[in-house]
């Protein structure tokens, strides 16, 4: 039984275009190489076109290097990968009127775990300097970073801690966003509202980019964000219902259903309500800053456990270096597989058949990634002119148990120890906006 | 800001966590450093509007949250003294994070960044220009008398 070999394998092998993704990398890592060679000495604001034509833009070139036994992580593994995050995005915006625009981003990603095309495609309607809508292709708001997490230069590591960014979902929506800021005495706020939905070909669940026929209907949602003086507090909540059938676990799900073993192939169904509850806090002053986030995700699906991640940072601003250090934590509870095969494993020779089919069920759900990691980051980032930075990371990673989801073993079918699920991330940046 | 770091450990499974967490609180920050010169936020209002506004507003005004009247900020770019006292004293931020954060803001297709001027008397001259604008300028230039100090930072 060979259901579960493709368990953990990234899914994209073809690049944008139809061209074999190595030759599609190779092109695209020459594209920002030389476009960030060619304008080093060009203006760092953006470009206006024309009065209405407004384009702007980013480039990451990052580079980094796994020190672990044969496992990889976000891609990386133990020699120097330049592919993975680096991308670089167009952003025109059309100017129709003083309050209606329209925007779009392409973004061309050479990472094994993303595709190159449209991110974003939005109207924005300005009703006055408080209220906004947006209507379109949007970002998910999870997160204080989730909607800048491609604009690199938006913060300060070179990868937002992956307990929280790269265990999302879904990194998109279709829909509209209301979105109302003002001040009141010394308090300020912005109130945003959605509501959408997300189908696509793929889910992230704990940092792996999982095939799937993923539907997230009725899905609304709002964050809020409140400053006073130094402190900044941002509250989140989204919720959707989700009809999602995960590519690796369907074969396996049919034949459990035909088999007649239904509660089996219940625990693993992705449908049903999901949740994610979101606290950020920060403080910042001229000379440094604090800041922590956690999520909680909750859903009613059986494979998908409960998930609790946070992060921790200080950092300190010395001239225009930062230097940062991040905590960074993921528990979750791993759901228990339905007991009614078990009597098959326990004695095979009752139905030599069947045993097969529970052991292949077994193997599976042990496999299903659940996104238990600890972290701890060590980085700086030096502004070493305007709208440009240069960073370098370093990030202790550990699982806290097998499968987790981050590590990615070179044998797809090796049995995981959380133990030597370690490794040291070392990583360097150059990024731009204009 | 100690109360913050307690609010949050407290919060956190100590058991595997709560050790490191620890870690970031040796991360002191320093006093704020400030530079000299007595700044001057300056608004085209109309000639029977008279507003002040605290150093609370103007910082909201300078991140792009409204503050009830309708102002639209401009700047000087970066190169000028009175950018780099207006964004210690008065935002609490530094150059590169206030560029950062406009990047956010860009990006995520909130807010634009205010527009920017060369020189204090460009900037003067487009405010005295565009009724509901509204900027900075250091204590020692000359003021046209349409425009109206709206807040003073006197160190």
């Amino acid at each position: 039984m060979k259901i579960t070999s493709s368990c953990v394998q990234r899914v994209s092998k073809v690049g944008p275009l139809g061209l074999p993704e190595a030759c599609h990398r190779t092109r695209l890592a020459s594209l920002i190489v030389a476009l960030g060679c060619g304008v080093v000495s060009v203006a760092s604001e953006s470009l206006e076109v024309t009065d209405d034509l407004e384009v702007s833009g980013f480039v990451r070139v990052i580079g980094g290097y796994l020190n672990s036994d044969d496992n990889s992580v976000d891609g990386y593994r133990d020699g120097i990968s330049l592919h993975q995050q680096s991308l670089i995005a167009i952003q025109p915006t059309y100017h129709v009127t003083d309050q209606l625009s329209g925007t779009v981003q392409w973004l061309g990603h050479s990472g094994s775990g993303r595709e190159s095309g449209i991110e974003w495609a939005y109207l924005t309607y300005d009703l006055d300097d408080q209220w906004q809508i947006k209507a379109g292709k949007l970002r998910m708001p999870f997160f204080y970073y989730s909607d800048s997490i491609d604009v690199g230069y938006s913060y300060p590591w070179i990868s937002p801690p992956m307990q929280l960014y790269n265990n999302k979902l879904f990194p998109t929506f279709e829909g509209g966003n209301v979105s109302y800021s003002s001040s009141f005495g010394s308090y300020s706020l912005r109130l945003e509202g959605l509501y959408g939905y997300y189908n696509n070909d793929y889910v992230m669940i704990g940092g792996t980019r999982l095939d799937a026929e993923a539907h997230f209907d009725d899905m609304y949602g709002f964050n809020l964000n409140l400053g006073r003086g130094n402190y900044n507090l941002r509250l989140a909540y989204h919720t959707g219902f989700s009809q999602t059938s995960l590519g690796f676990l369907k074969p396996l799900k049919t034949a459990l259903e035909q088999a007649g073993f239904s509660e089996s192939a219940e625990t693993l169904a992705a449908t049903g309500p999901m949740s994610v509850y979101s606290v950020g806090l920060n403080y910042e002053n001229f000379s440094g800053f604090m800041r922590g986030e956690w999520v909680r995700t909750v859903t009613e699906l059986d494979f998908s456990p409960t998930q609790t991640s946070y992060y921790l940072m200080a950092g300190k601003y010395v001239g225009d270096w930062t230097l940062h250090l991040t905590f960074a934590c993921a528990e979750n509870t791993r759901t228990r597989p339905s007991d009614e095969l078990q009597p098959f494993v326990e004695d095979p020779t009752i139905n030599p058949g069947l045993a097969q089919l529970a052991a292949g069920y077994y193997y599976t759900y042990d496999r299903i990634p659940t996104g238990g990691l600890n972290s701890v980051t060590l980085g700086t980032r030096w502004d070493f002119r305007a709208n440009m930075a240069l960073k370098l990371d370093v990030s202790y990673l550990k699982e806290t148990s097998p499968y987790s989801g981050f590590f990615i073993s070179r044998d797809a079918d090796a049995q995981q120890n959380a133990d030597t699920q370690t490794g040291t991330l070392y990583q360097v940046g150059w990024e731009w906006v204009f | 800001m100690m109360t913050f770091l307690i609010f949050l450990t407290s919060r956190m499974p100590v058991r595997r966590c709560g050790g490191l967490a620890l870690l970031l609180a040796s991360v002191l920050l320093a006093p704020v450093a400030s530079a000299d010169g007595t700044l001057l936020v300056i608004a085209n209002l109309g000639a029977d509007q008279k507003i002040t506004l605290s150093r609370e507003q103007v910082r909201n005004l300078f991140m792009g949250i409204p503050v009830g009247e309708s102002l639209t900020p401009v700047v000087l770019t970066a190169d000028n003294k009175a950018r780099a006292g207006f964004n210690t004293r008065v935002i609490g931020m530094a150059e590169a994070r206030i560029q950062s954060y406009w990047a956010q803001m860009k990006f995520t297709g909130r807010k634009t960044p205010p527009a920017e001027f060369r020189s204090e008397a460009e900037l003067i001259e487009f405010v005295q220009k565009t009724p509901g604008s509204i900027g900075y300028v250091s204590a020692s230039t000359k003021l046209p008398d349409n425009l109206q100090v709206v807040y003073e930072d006197a160190r």
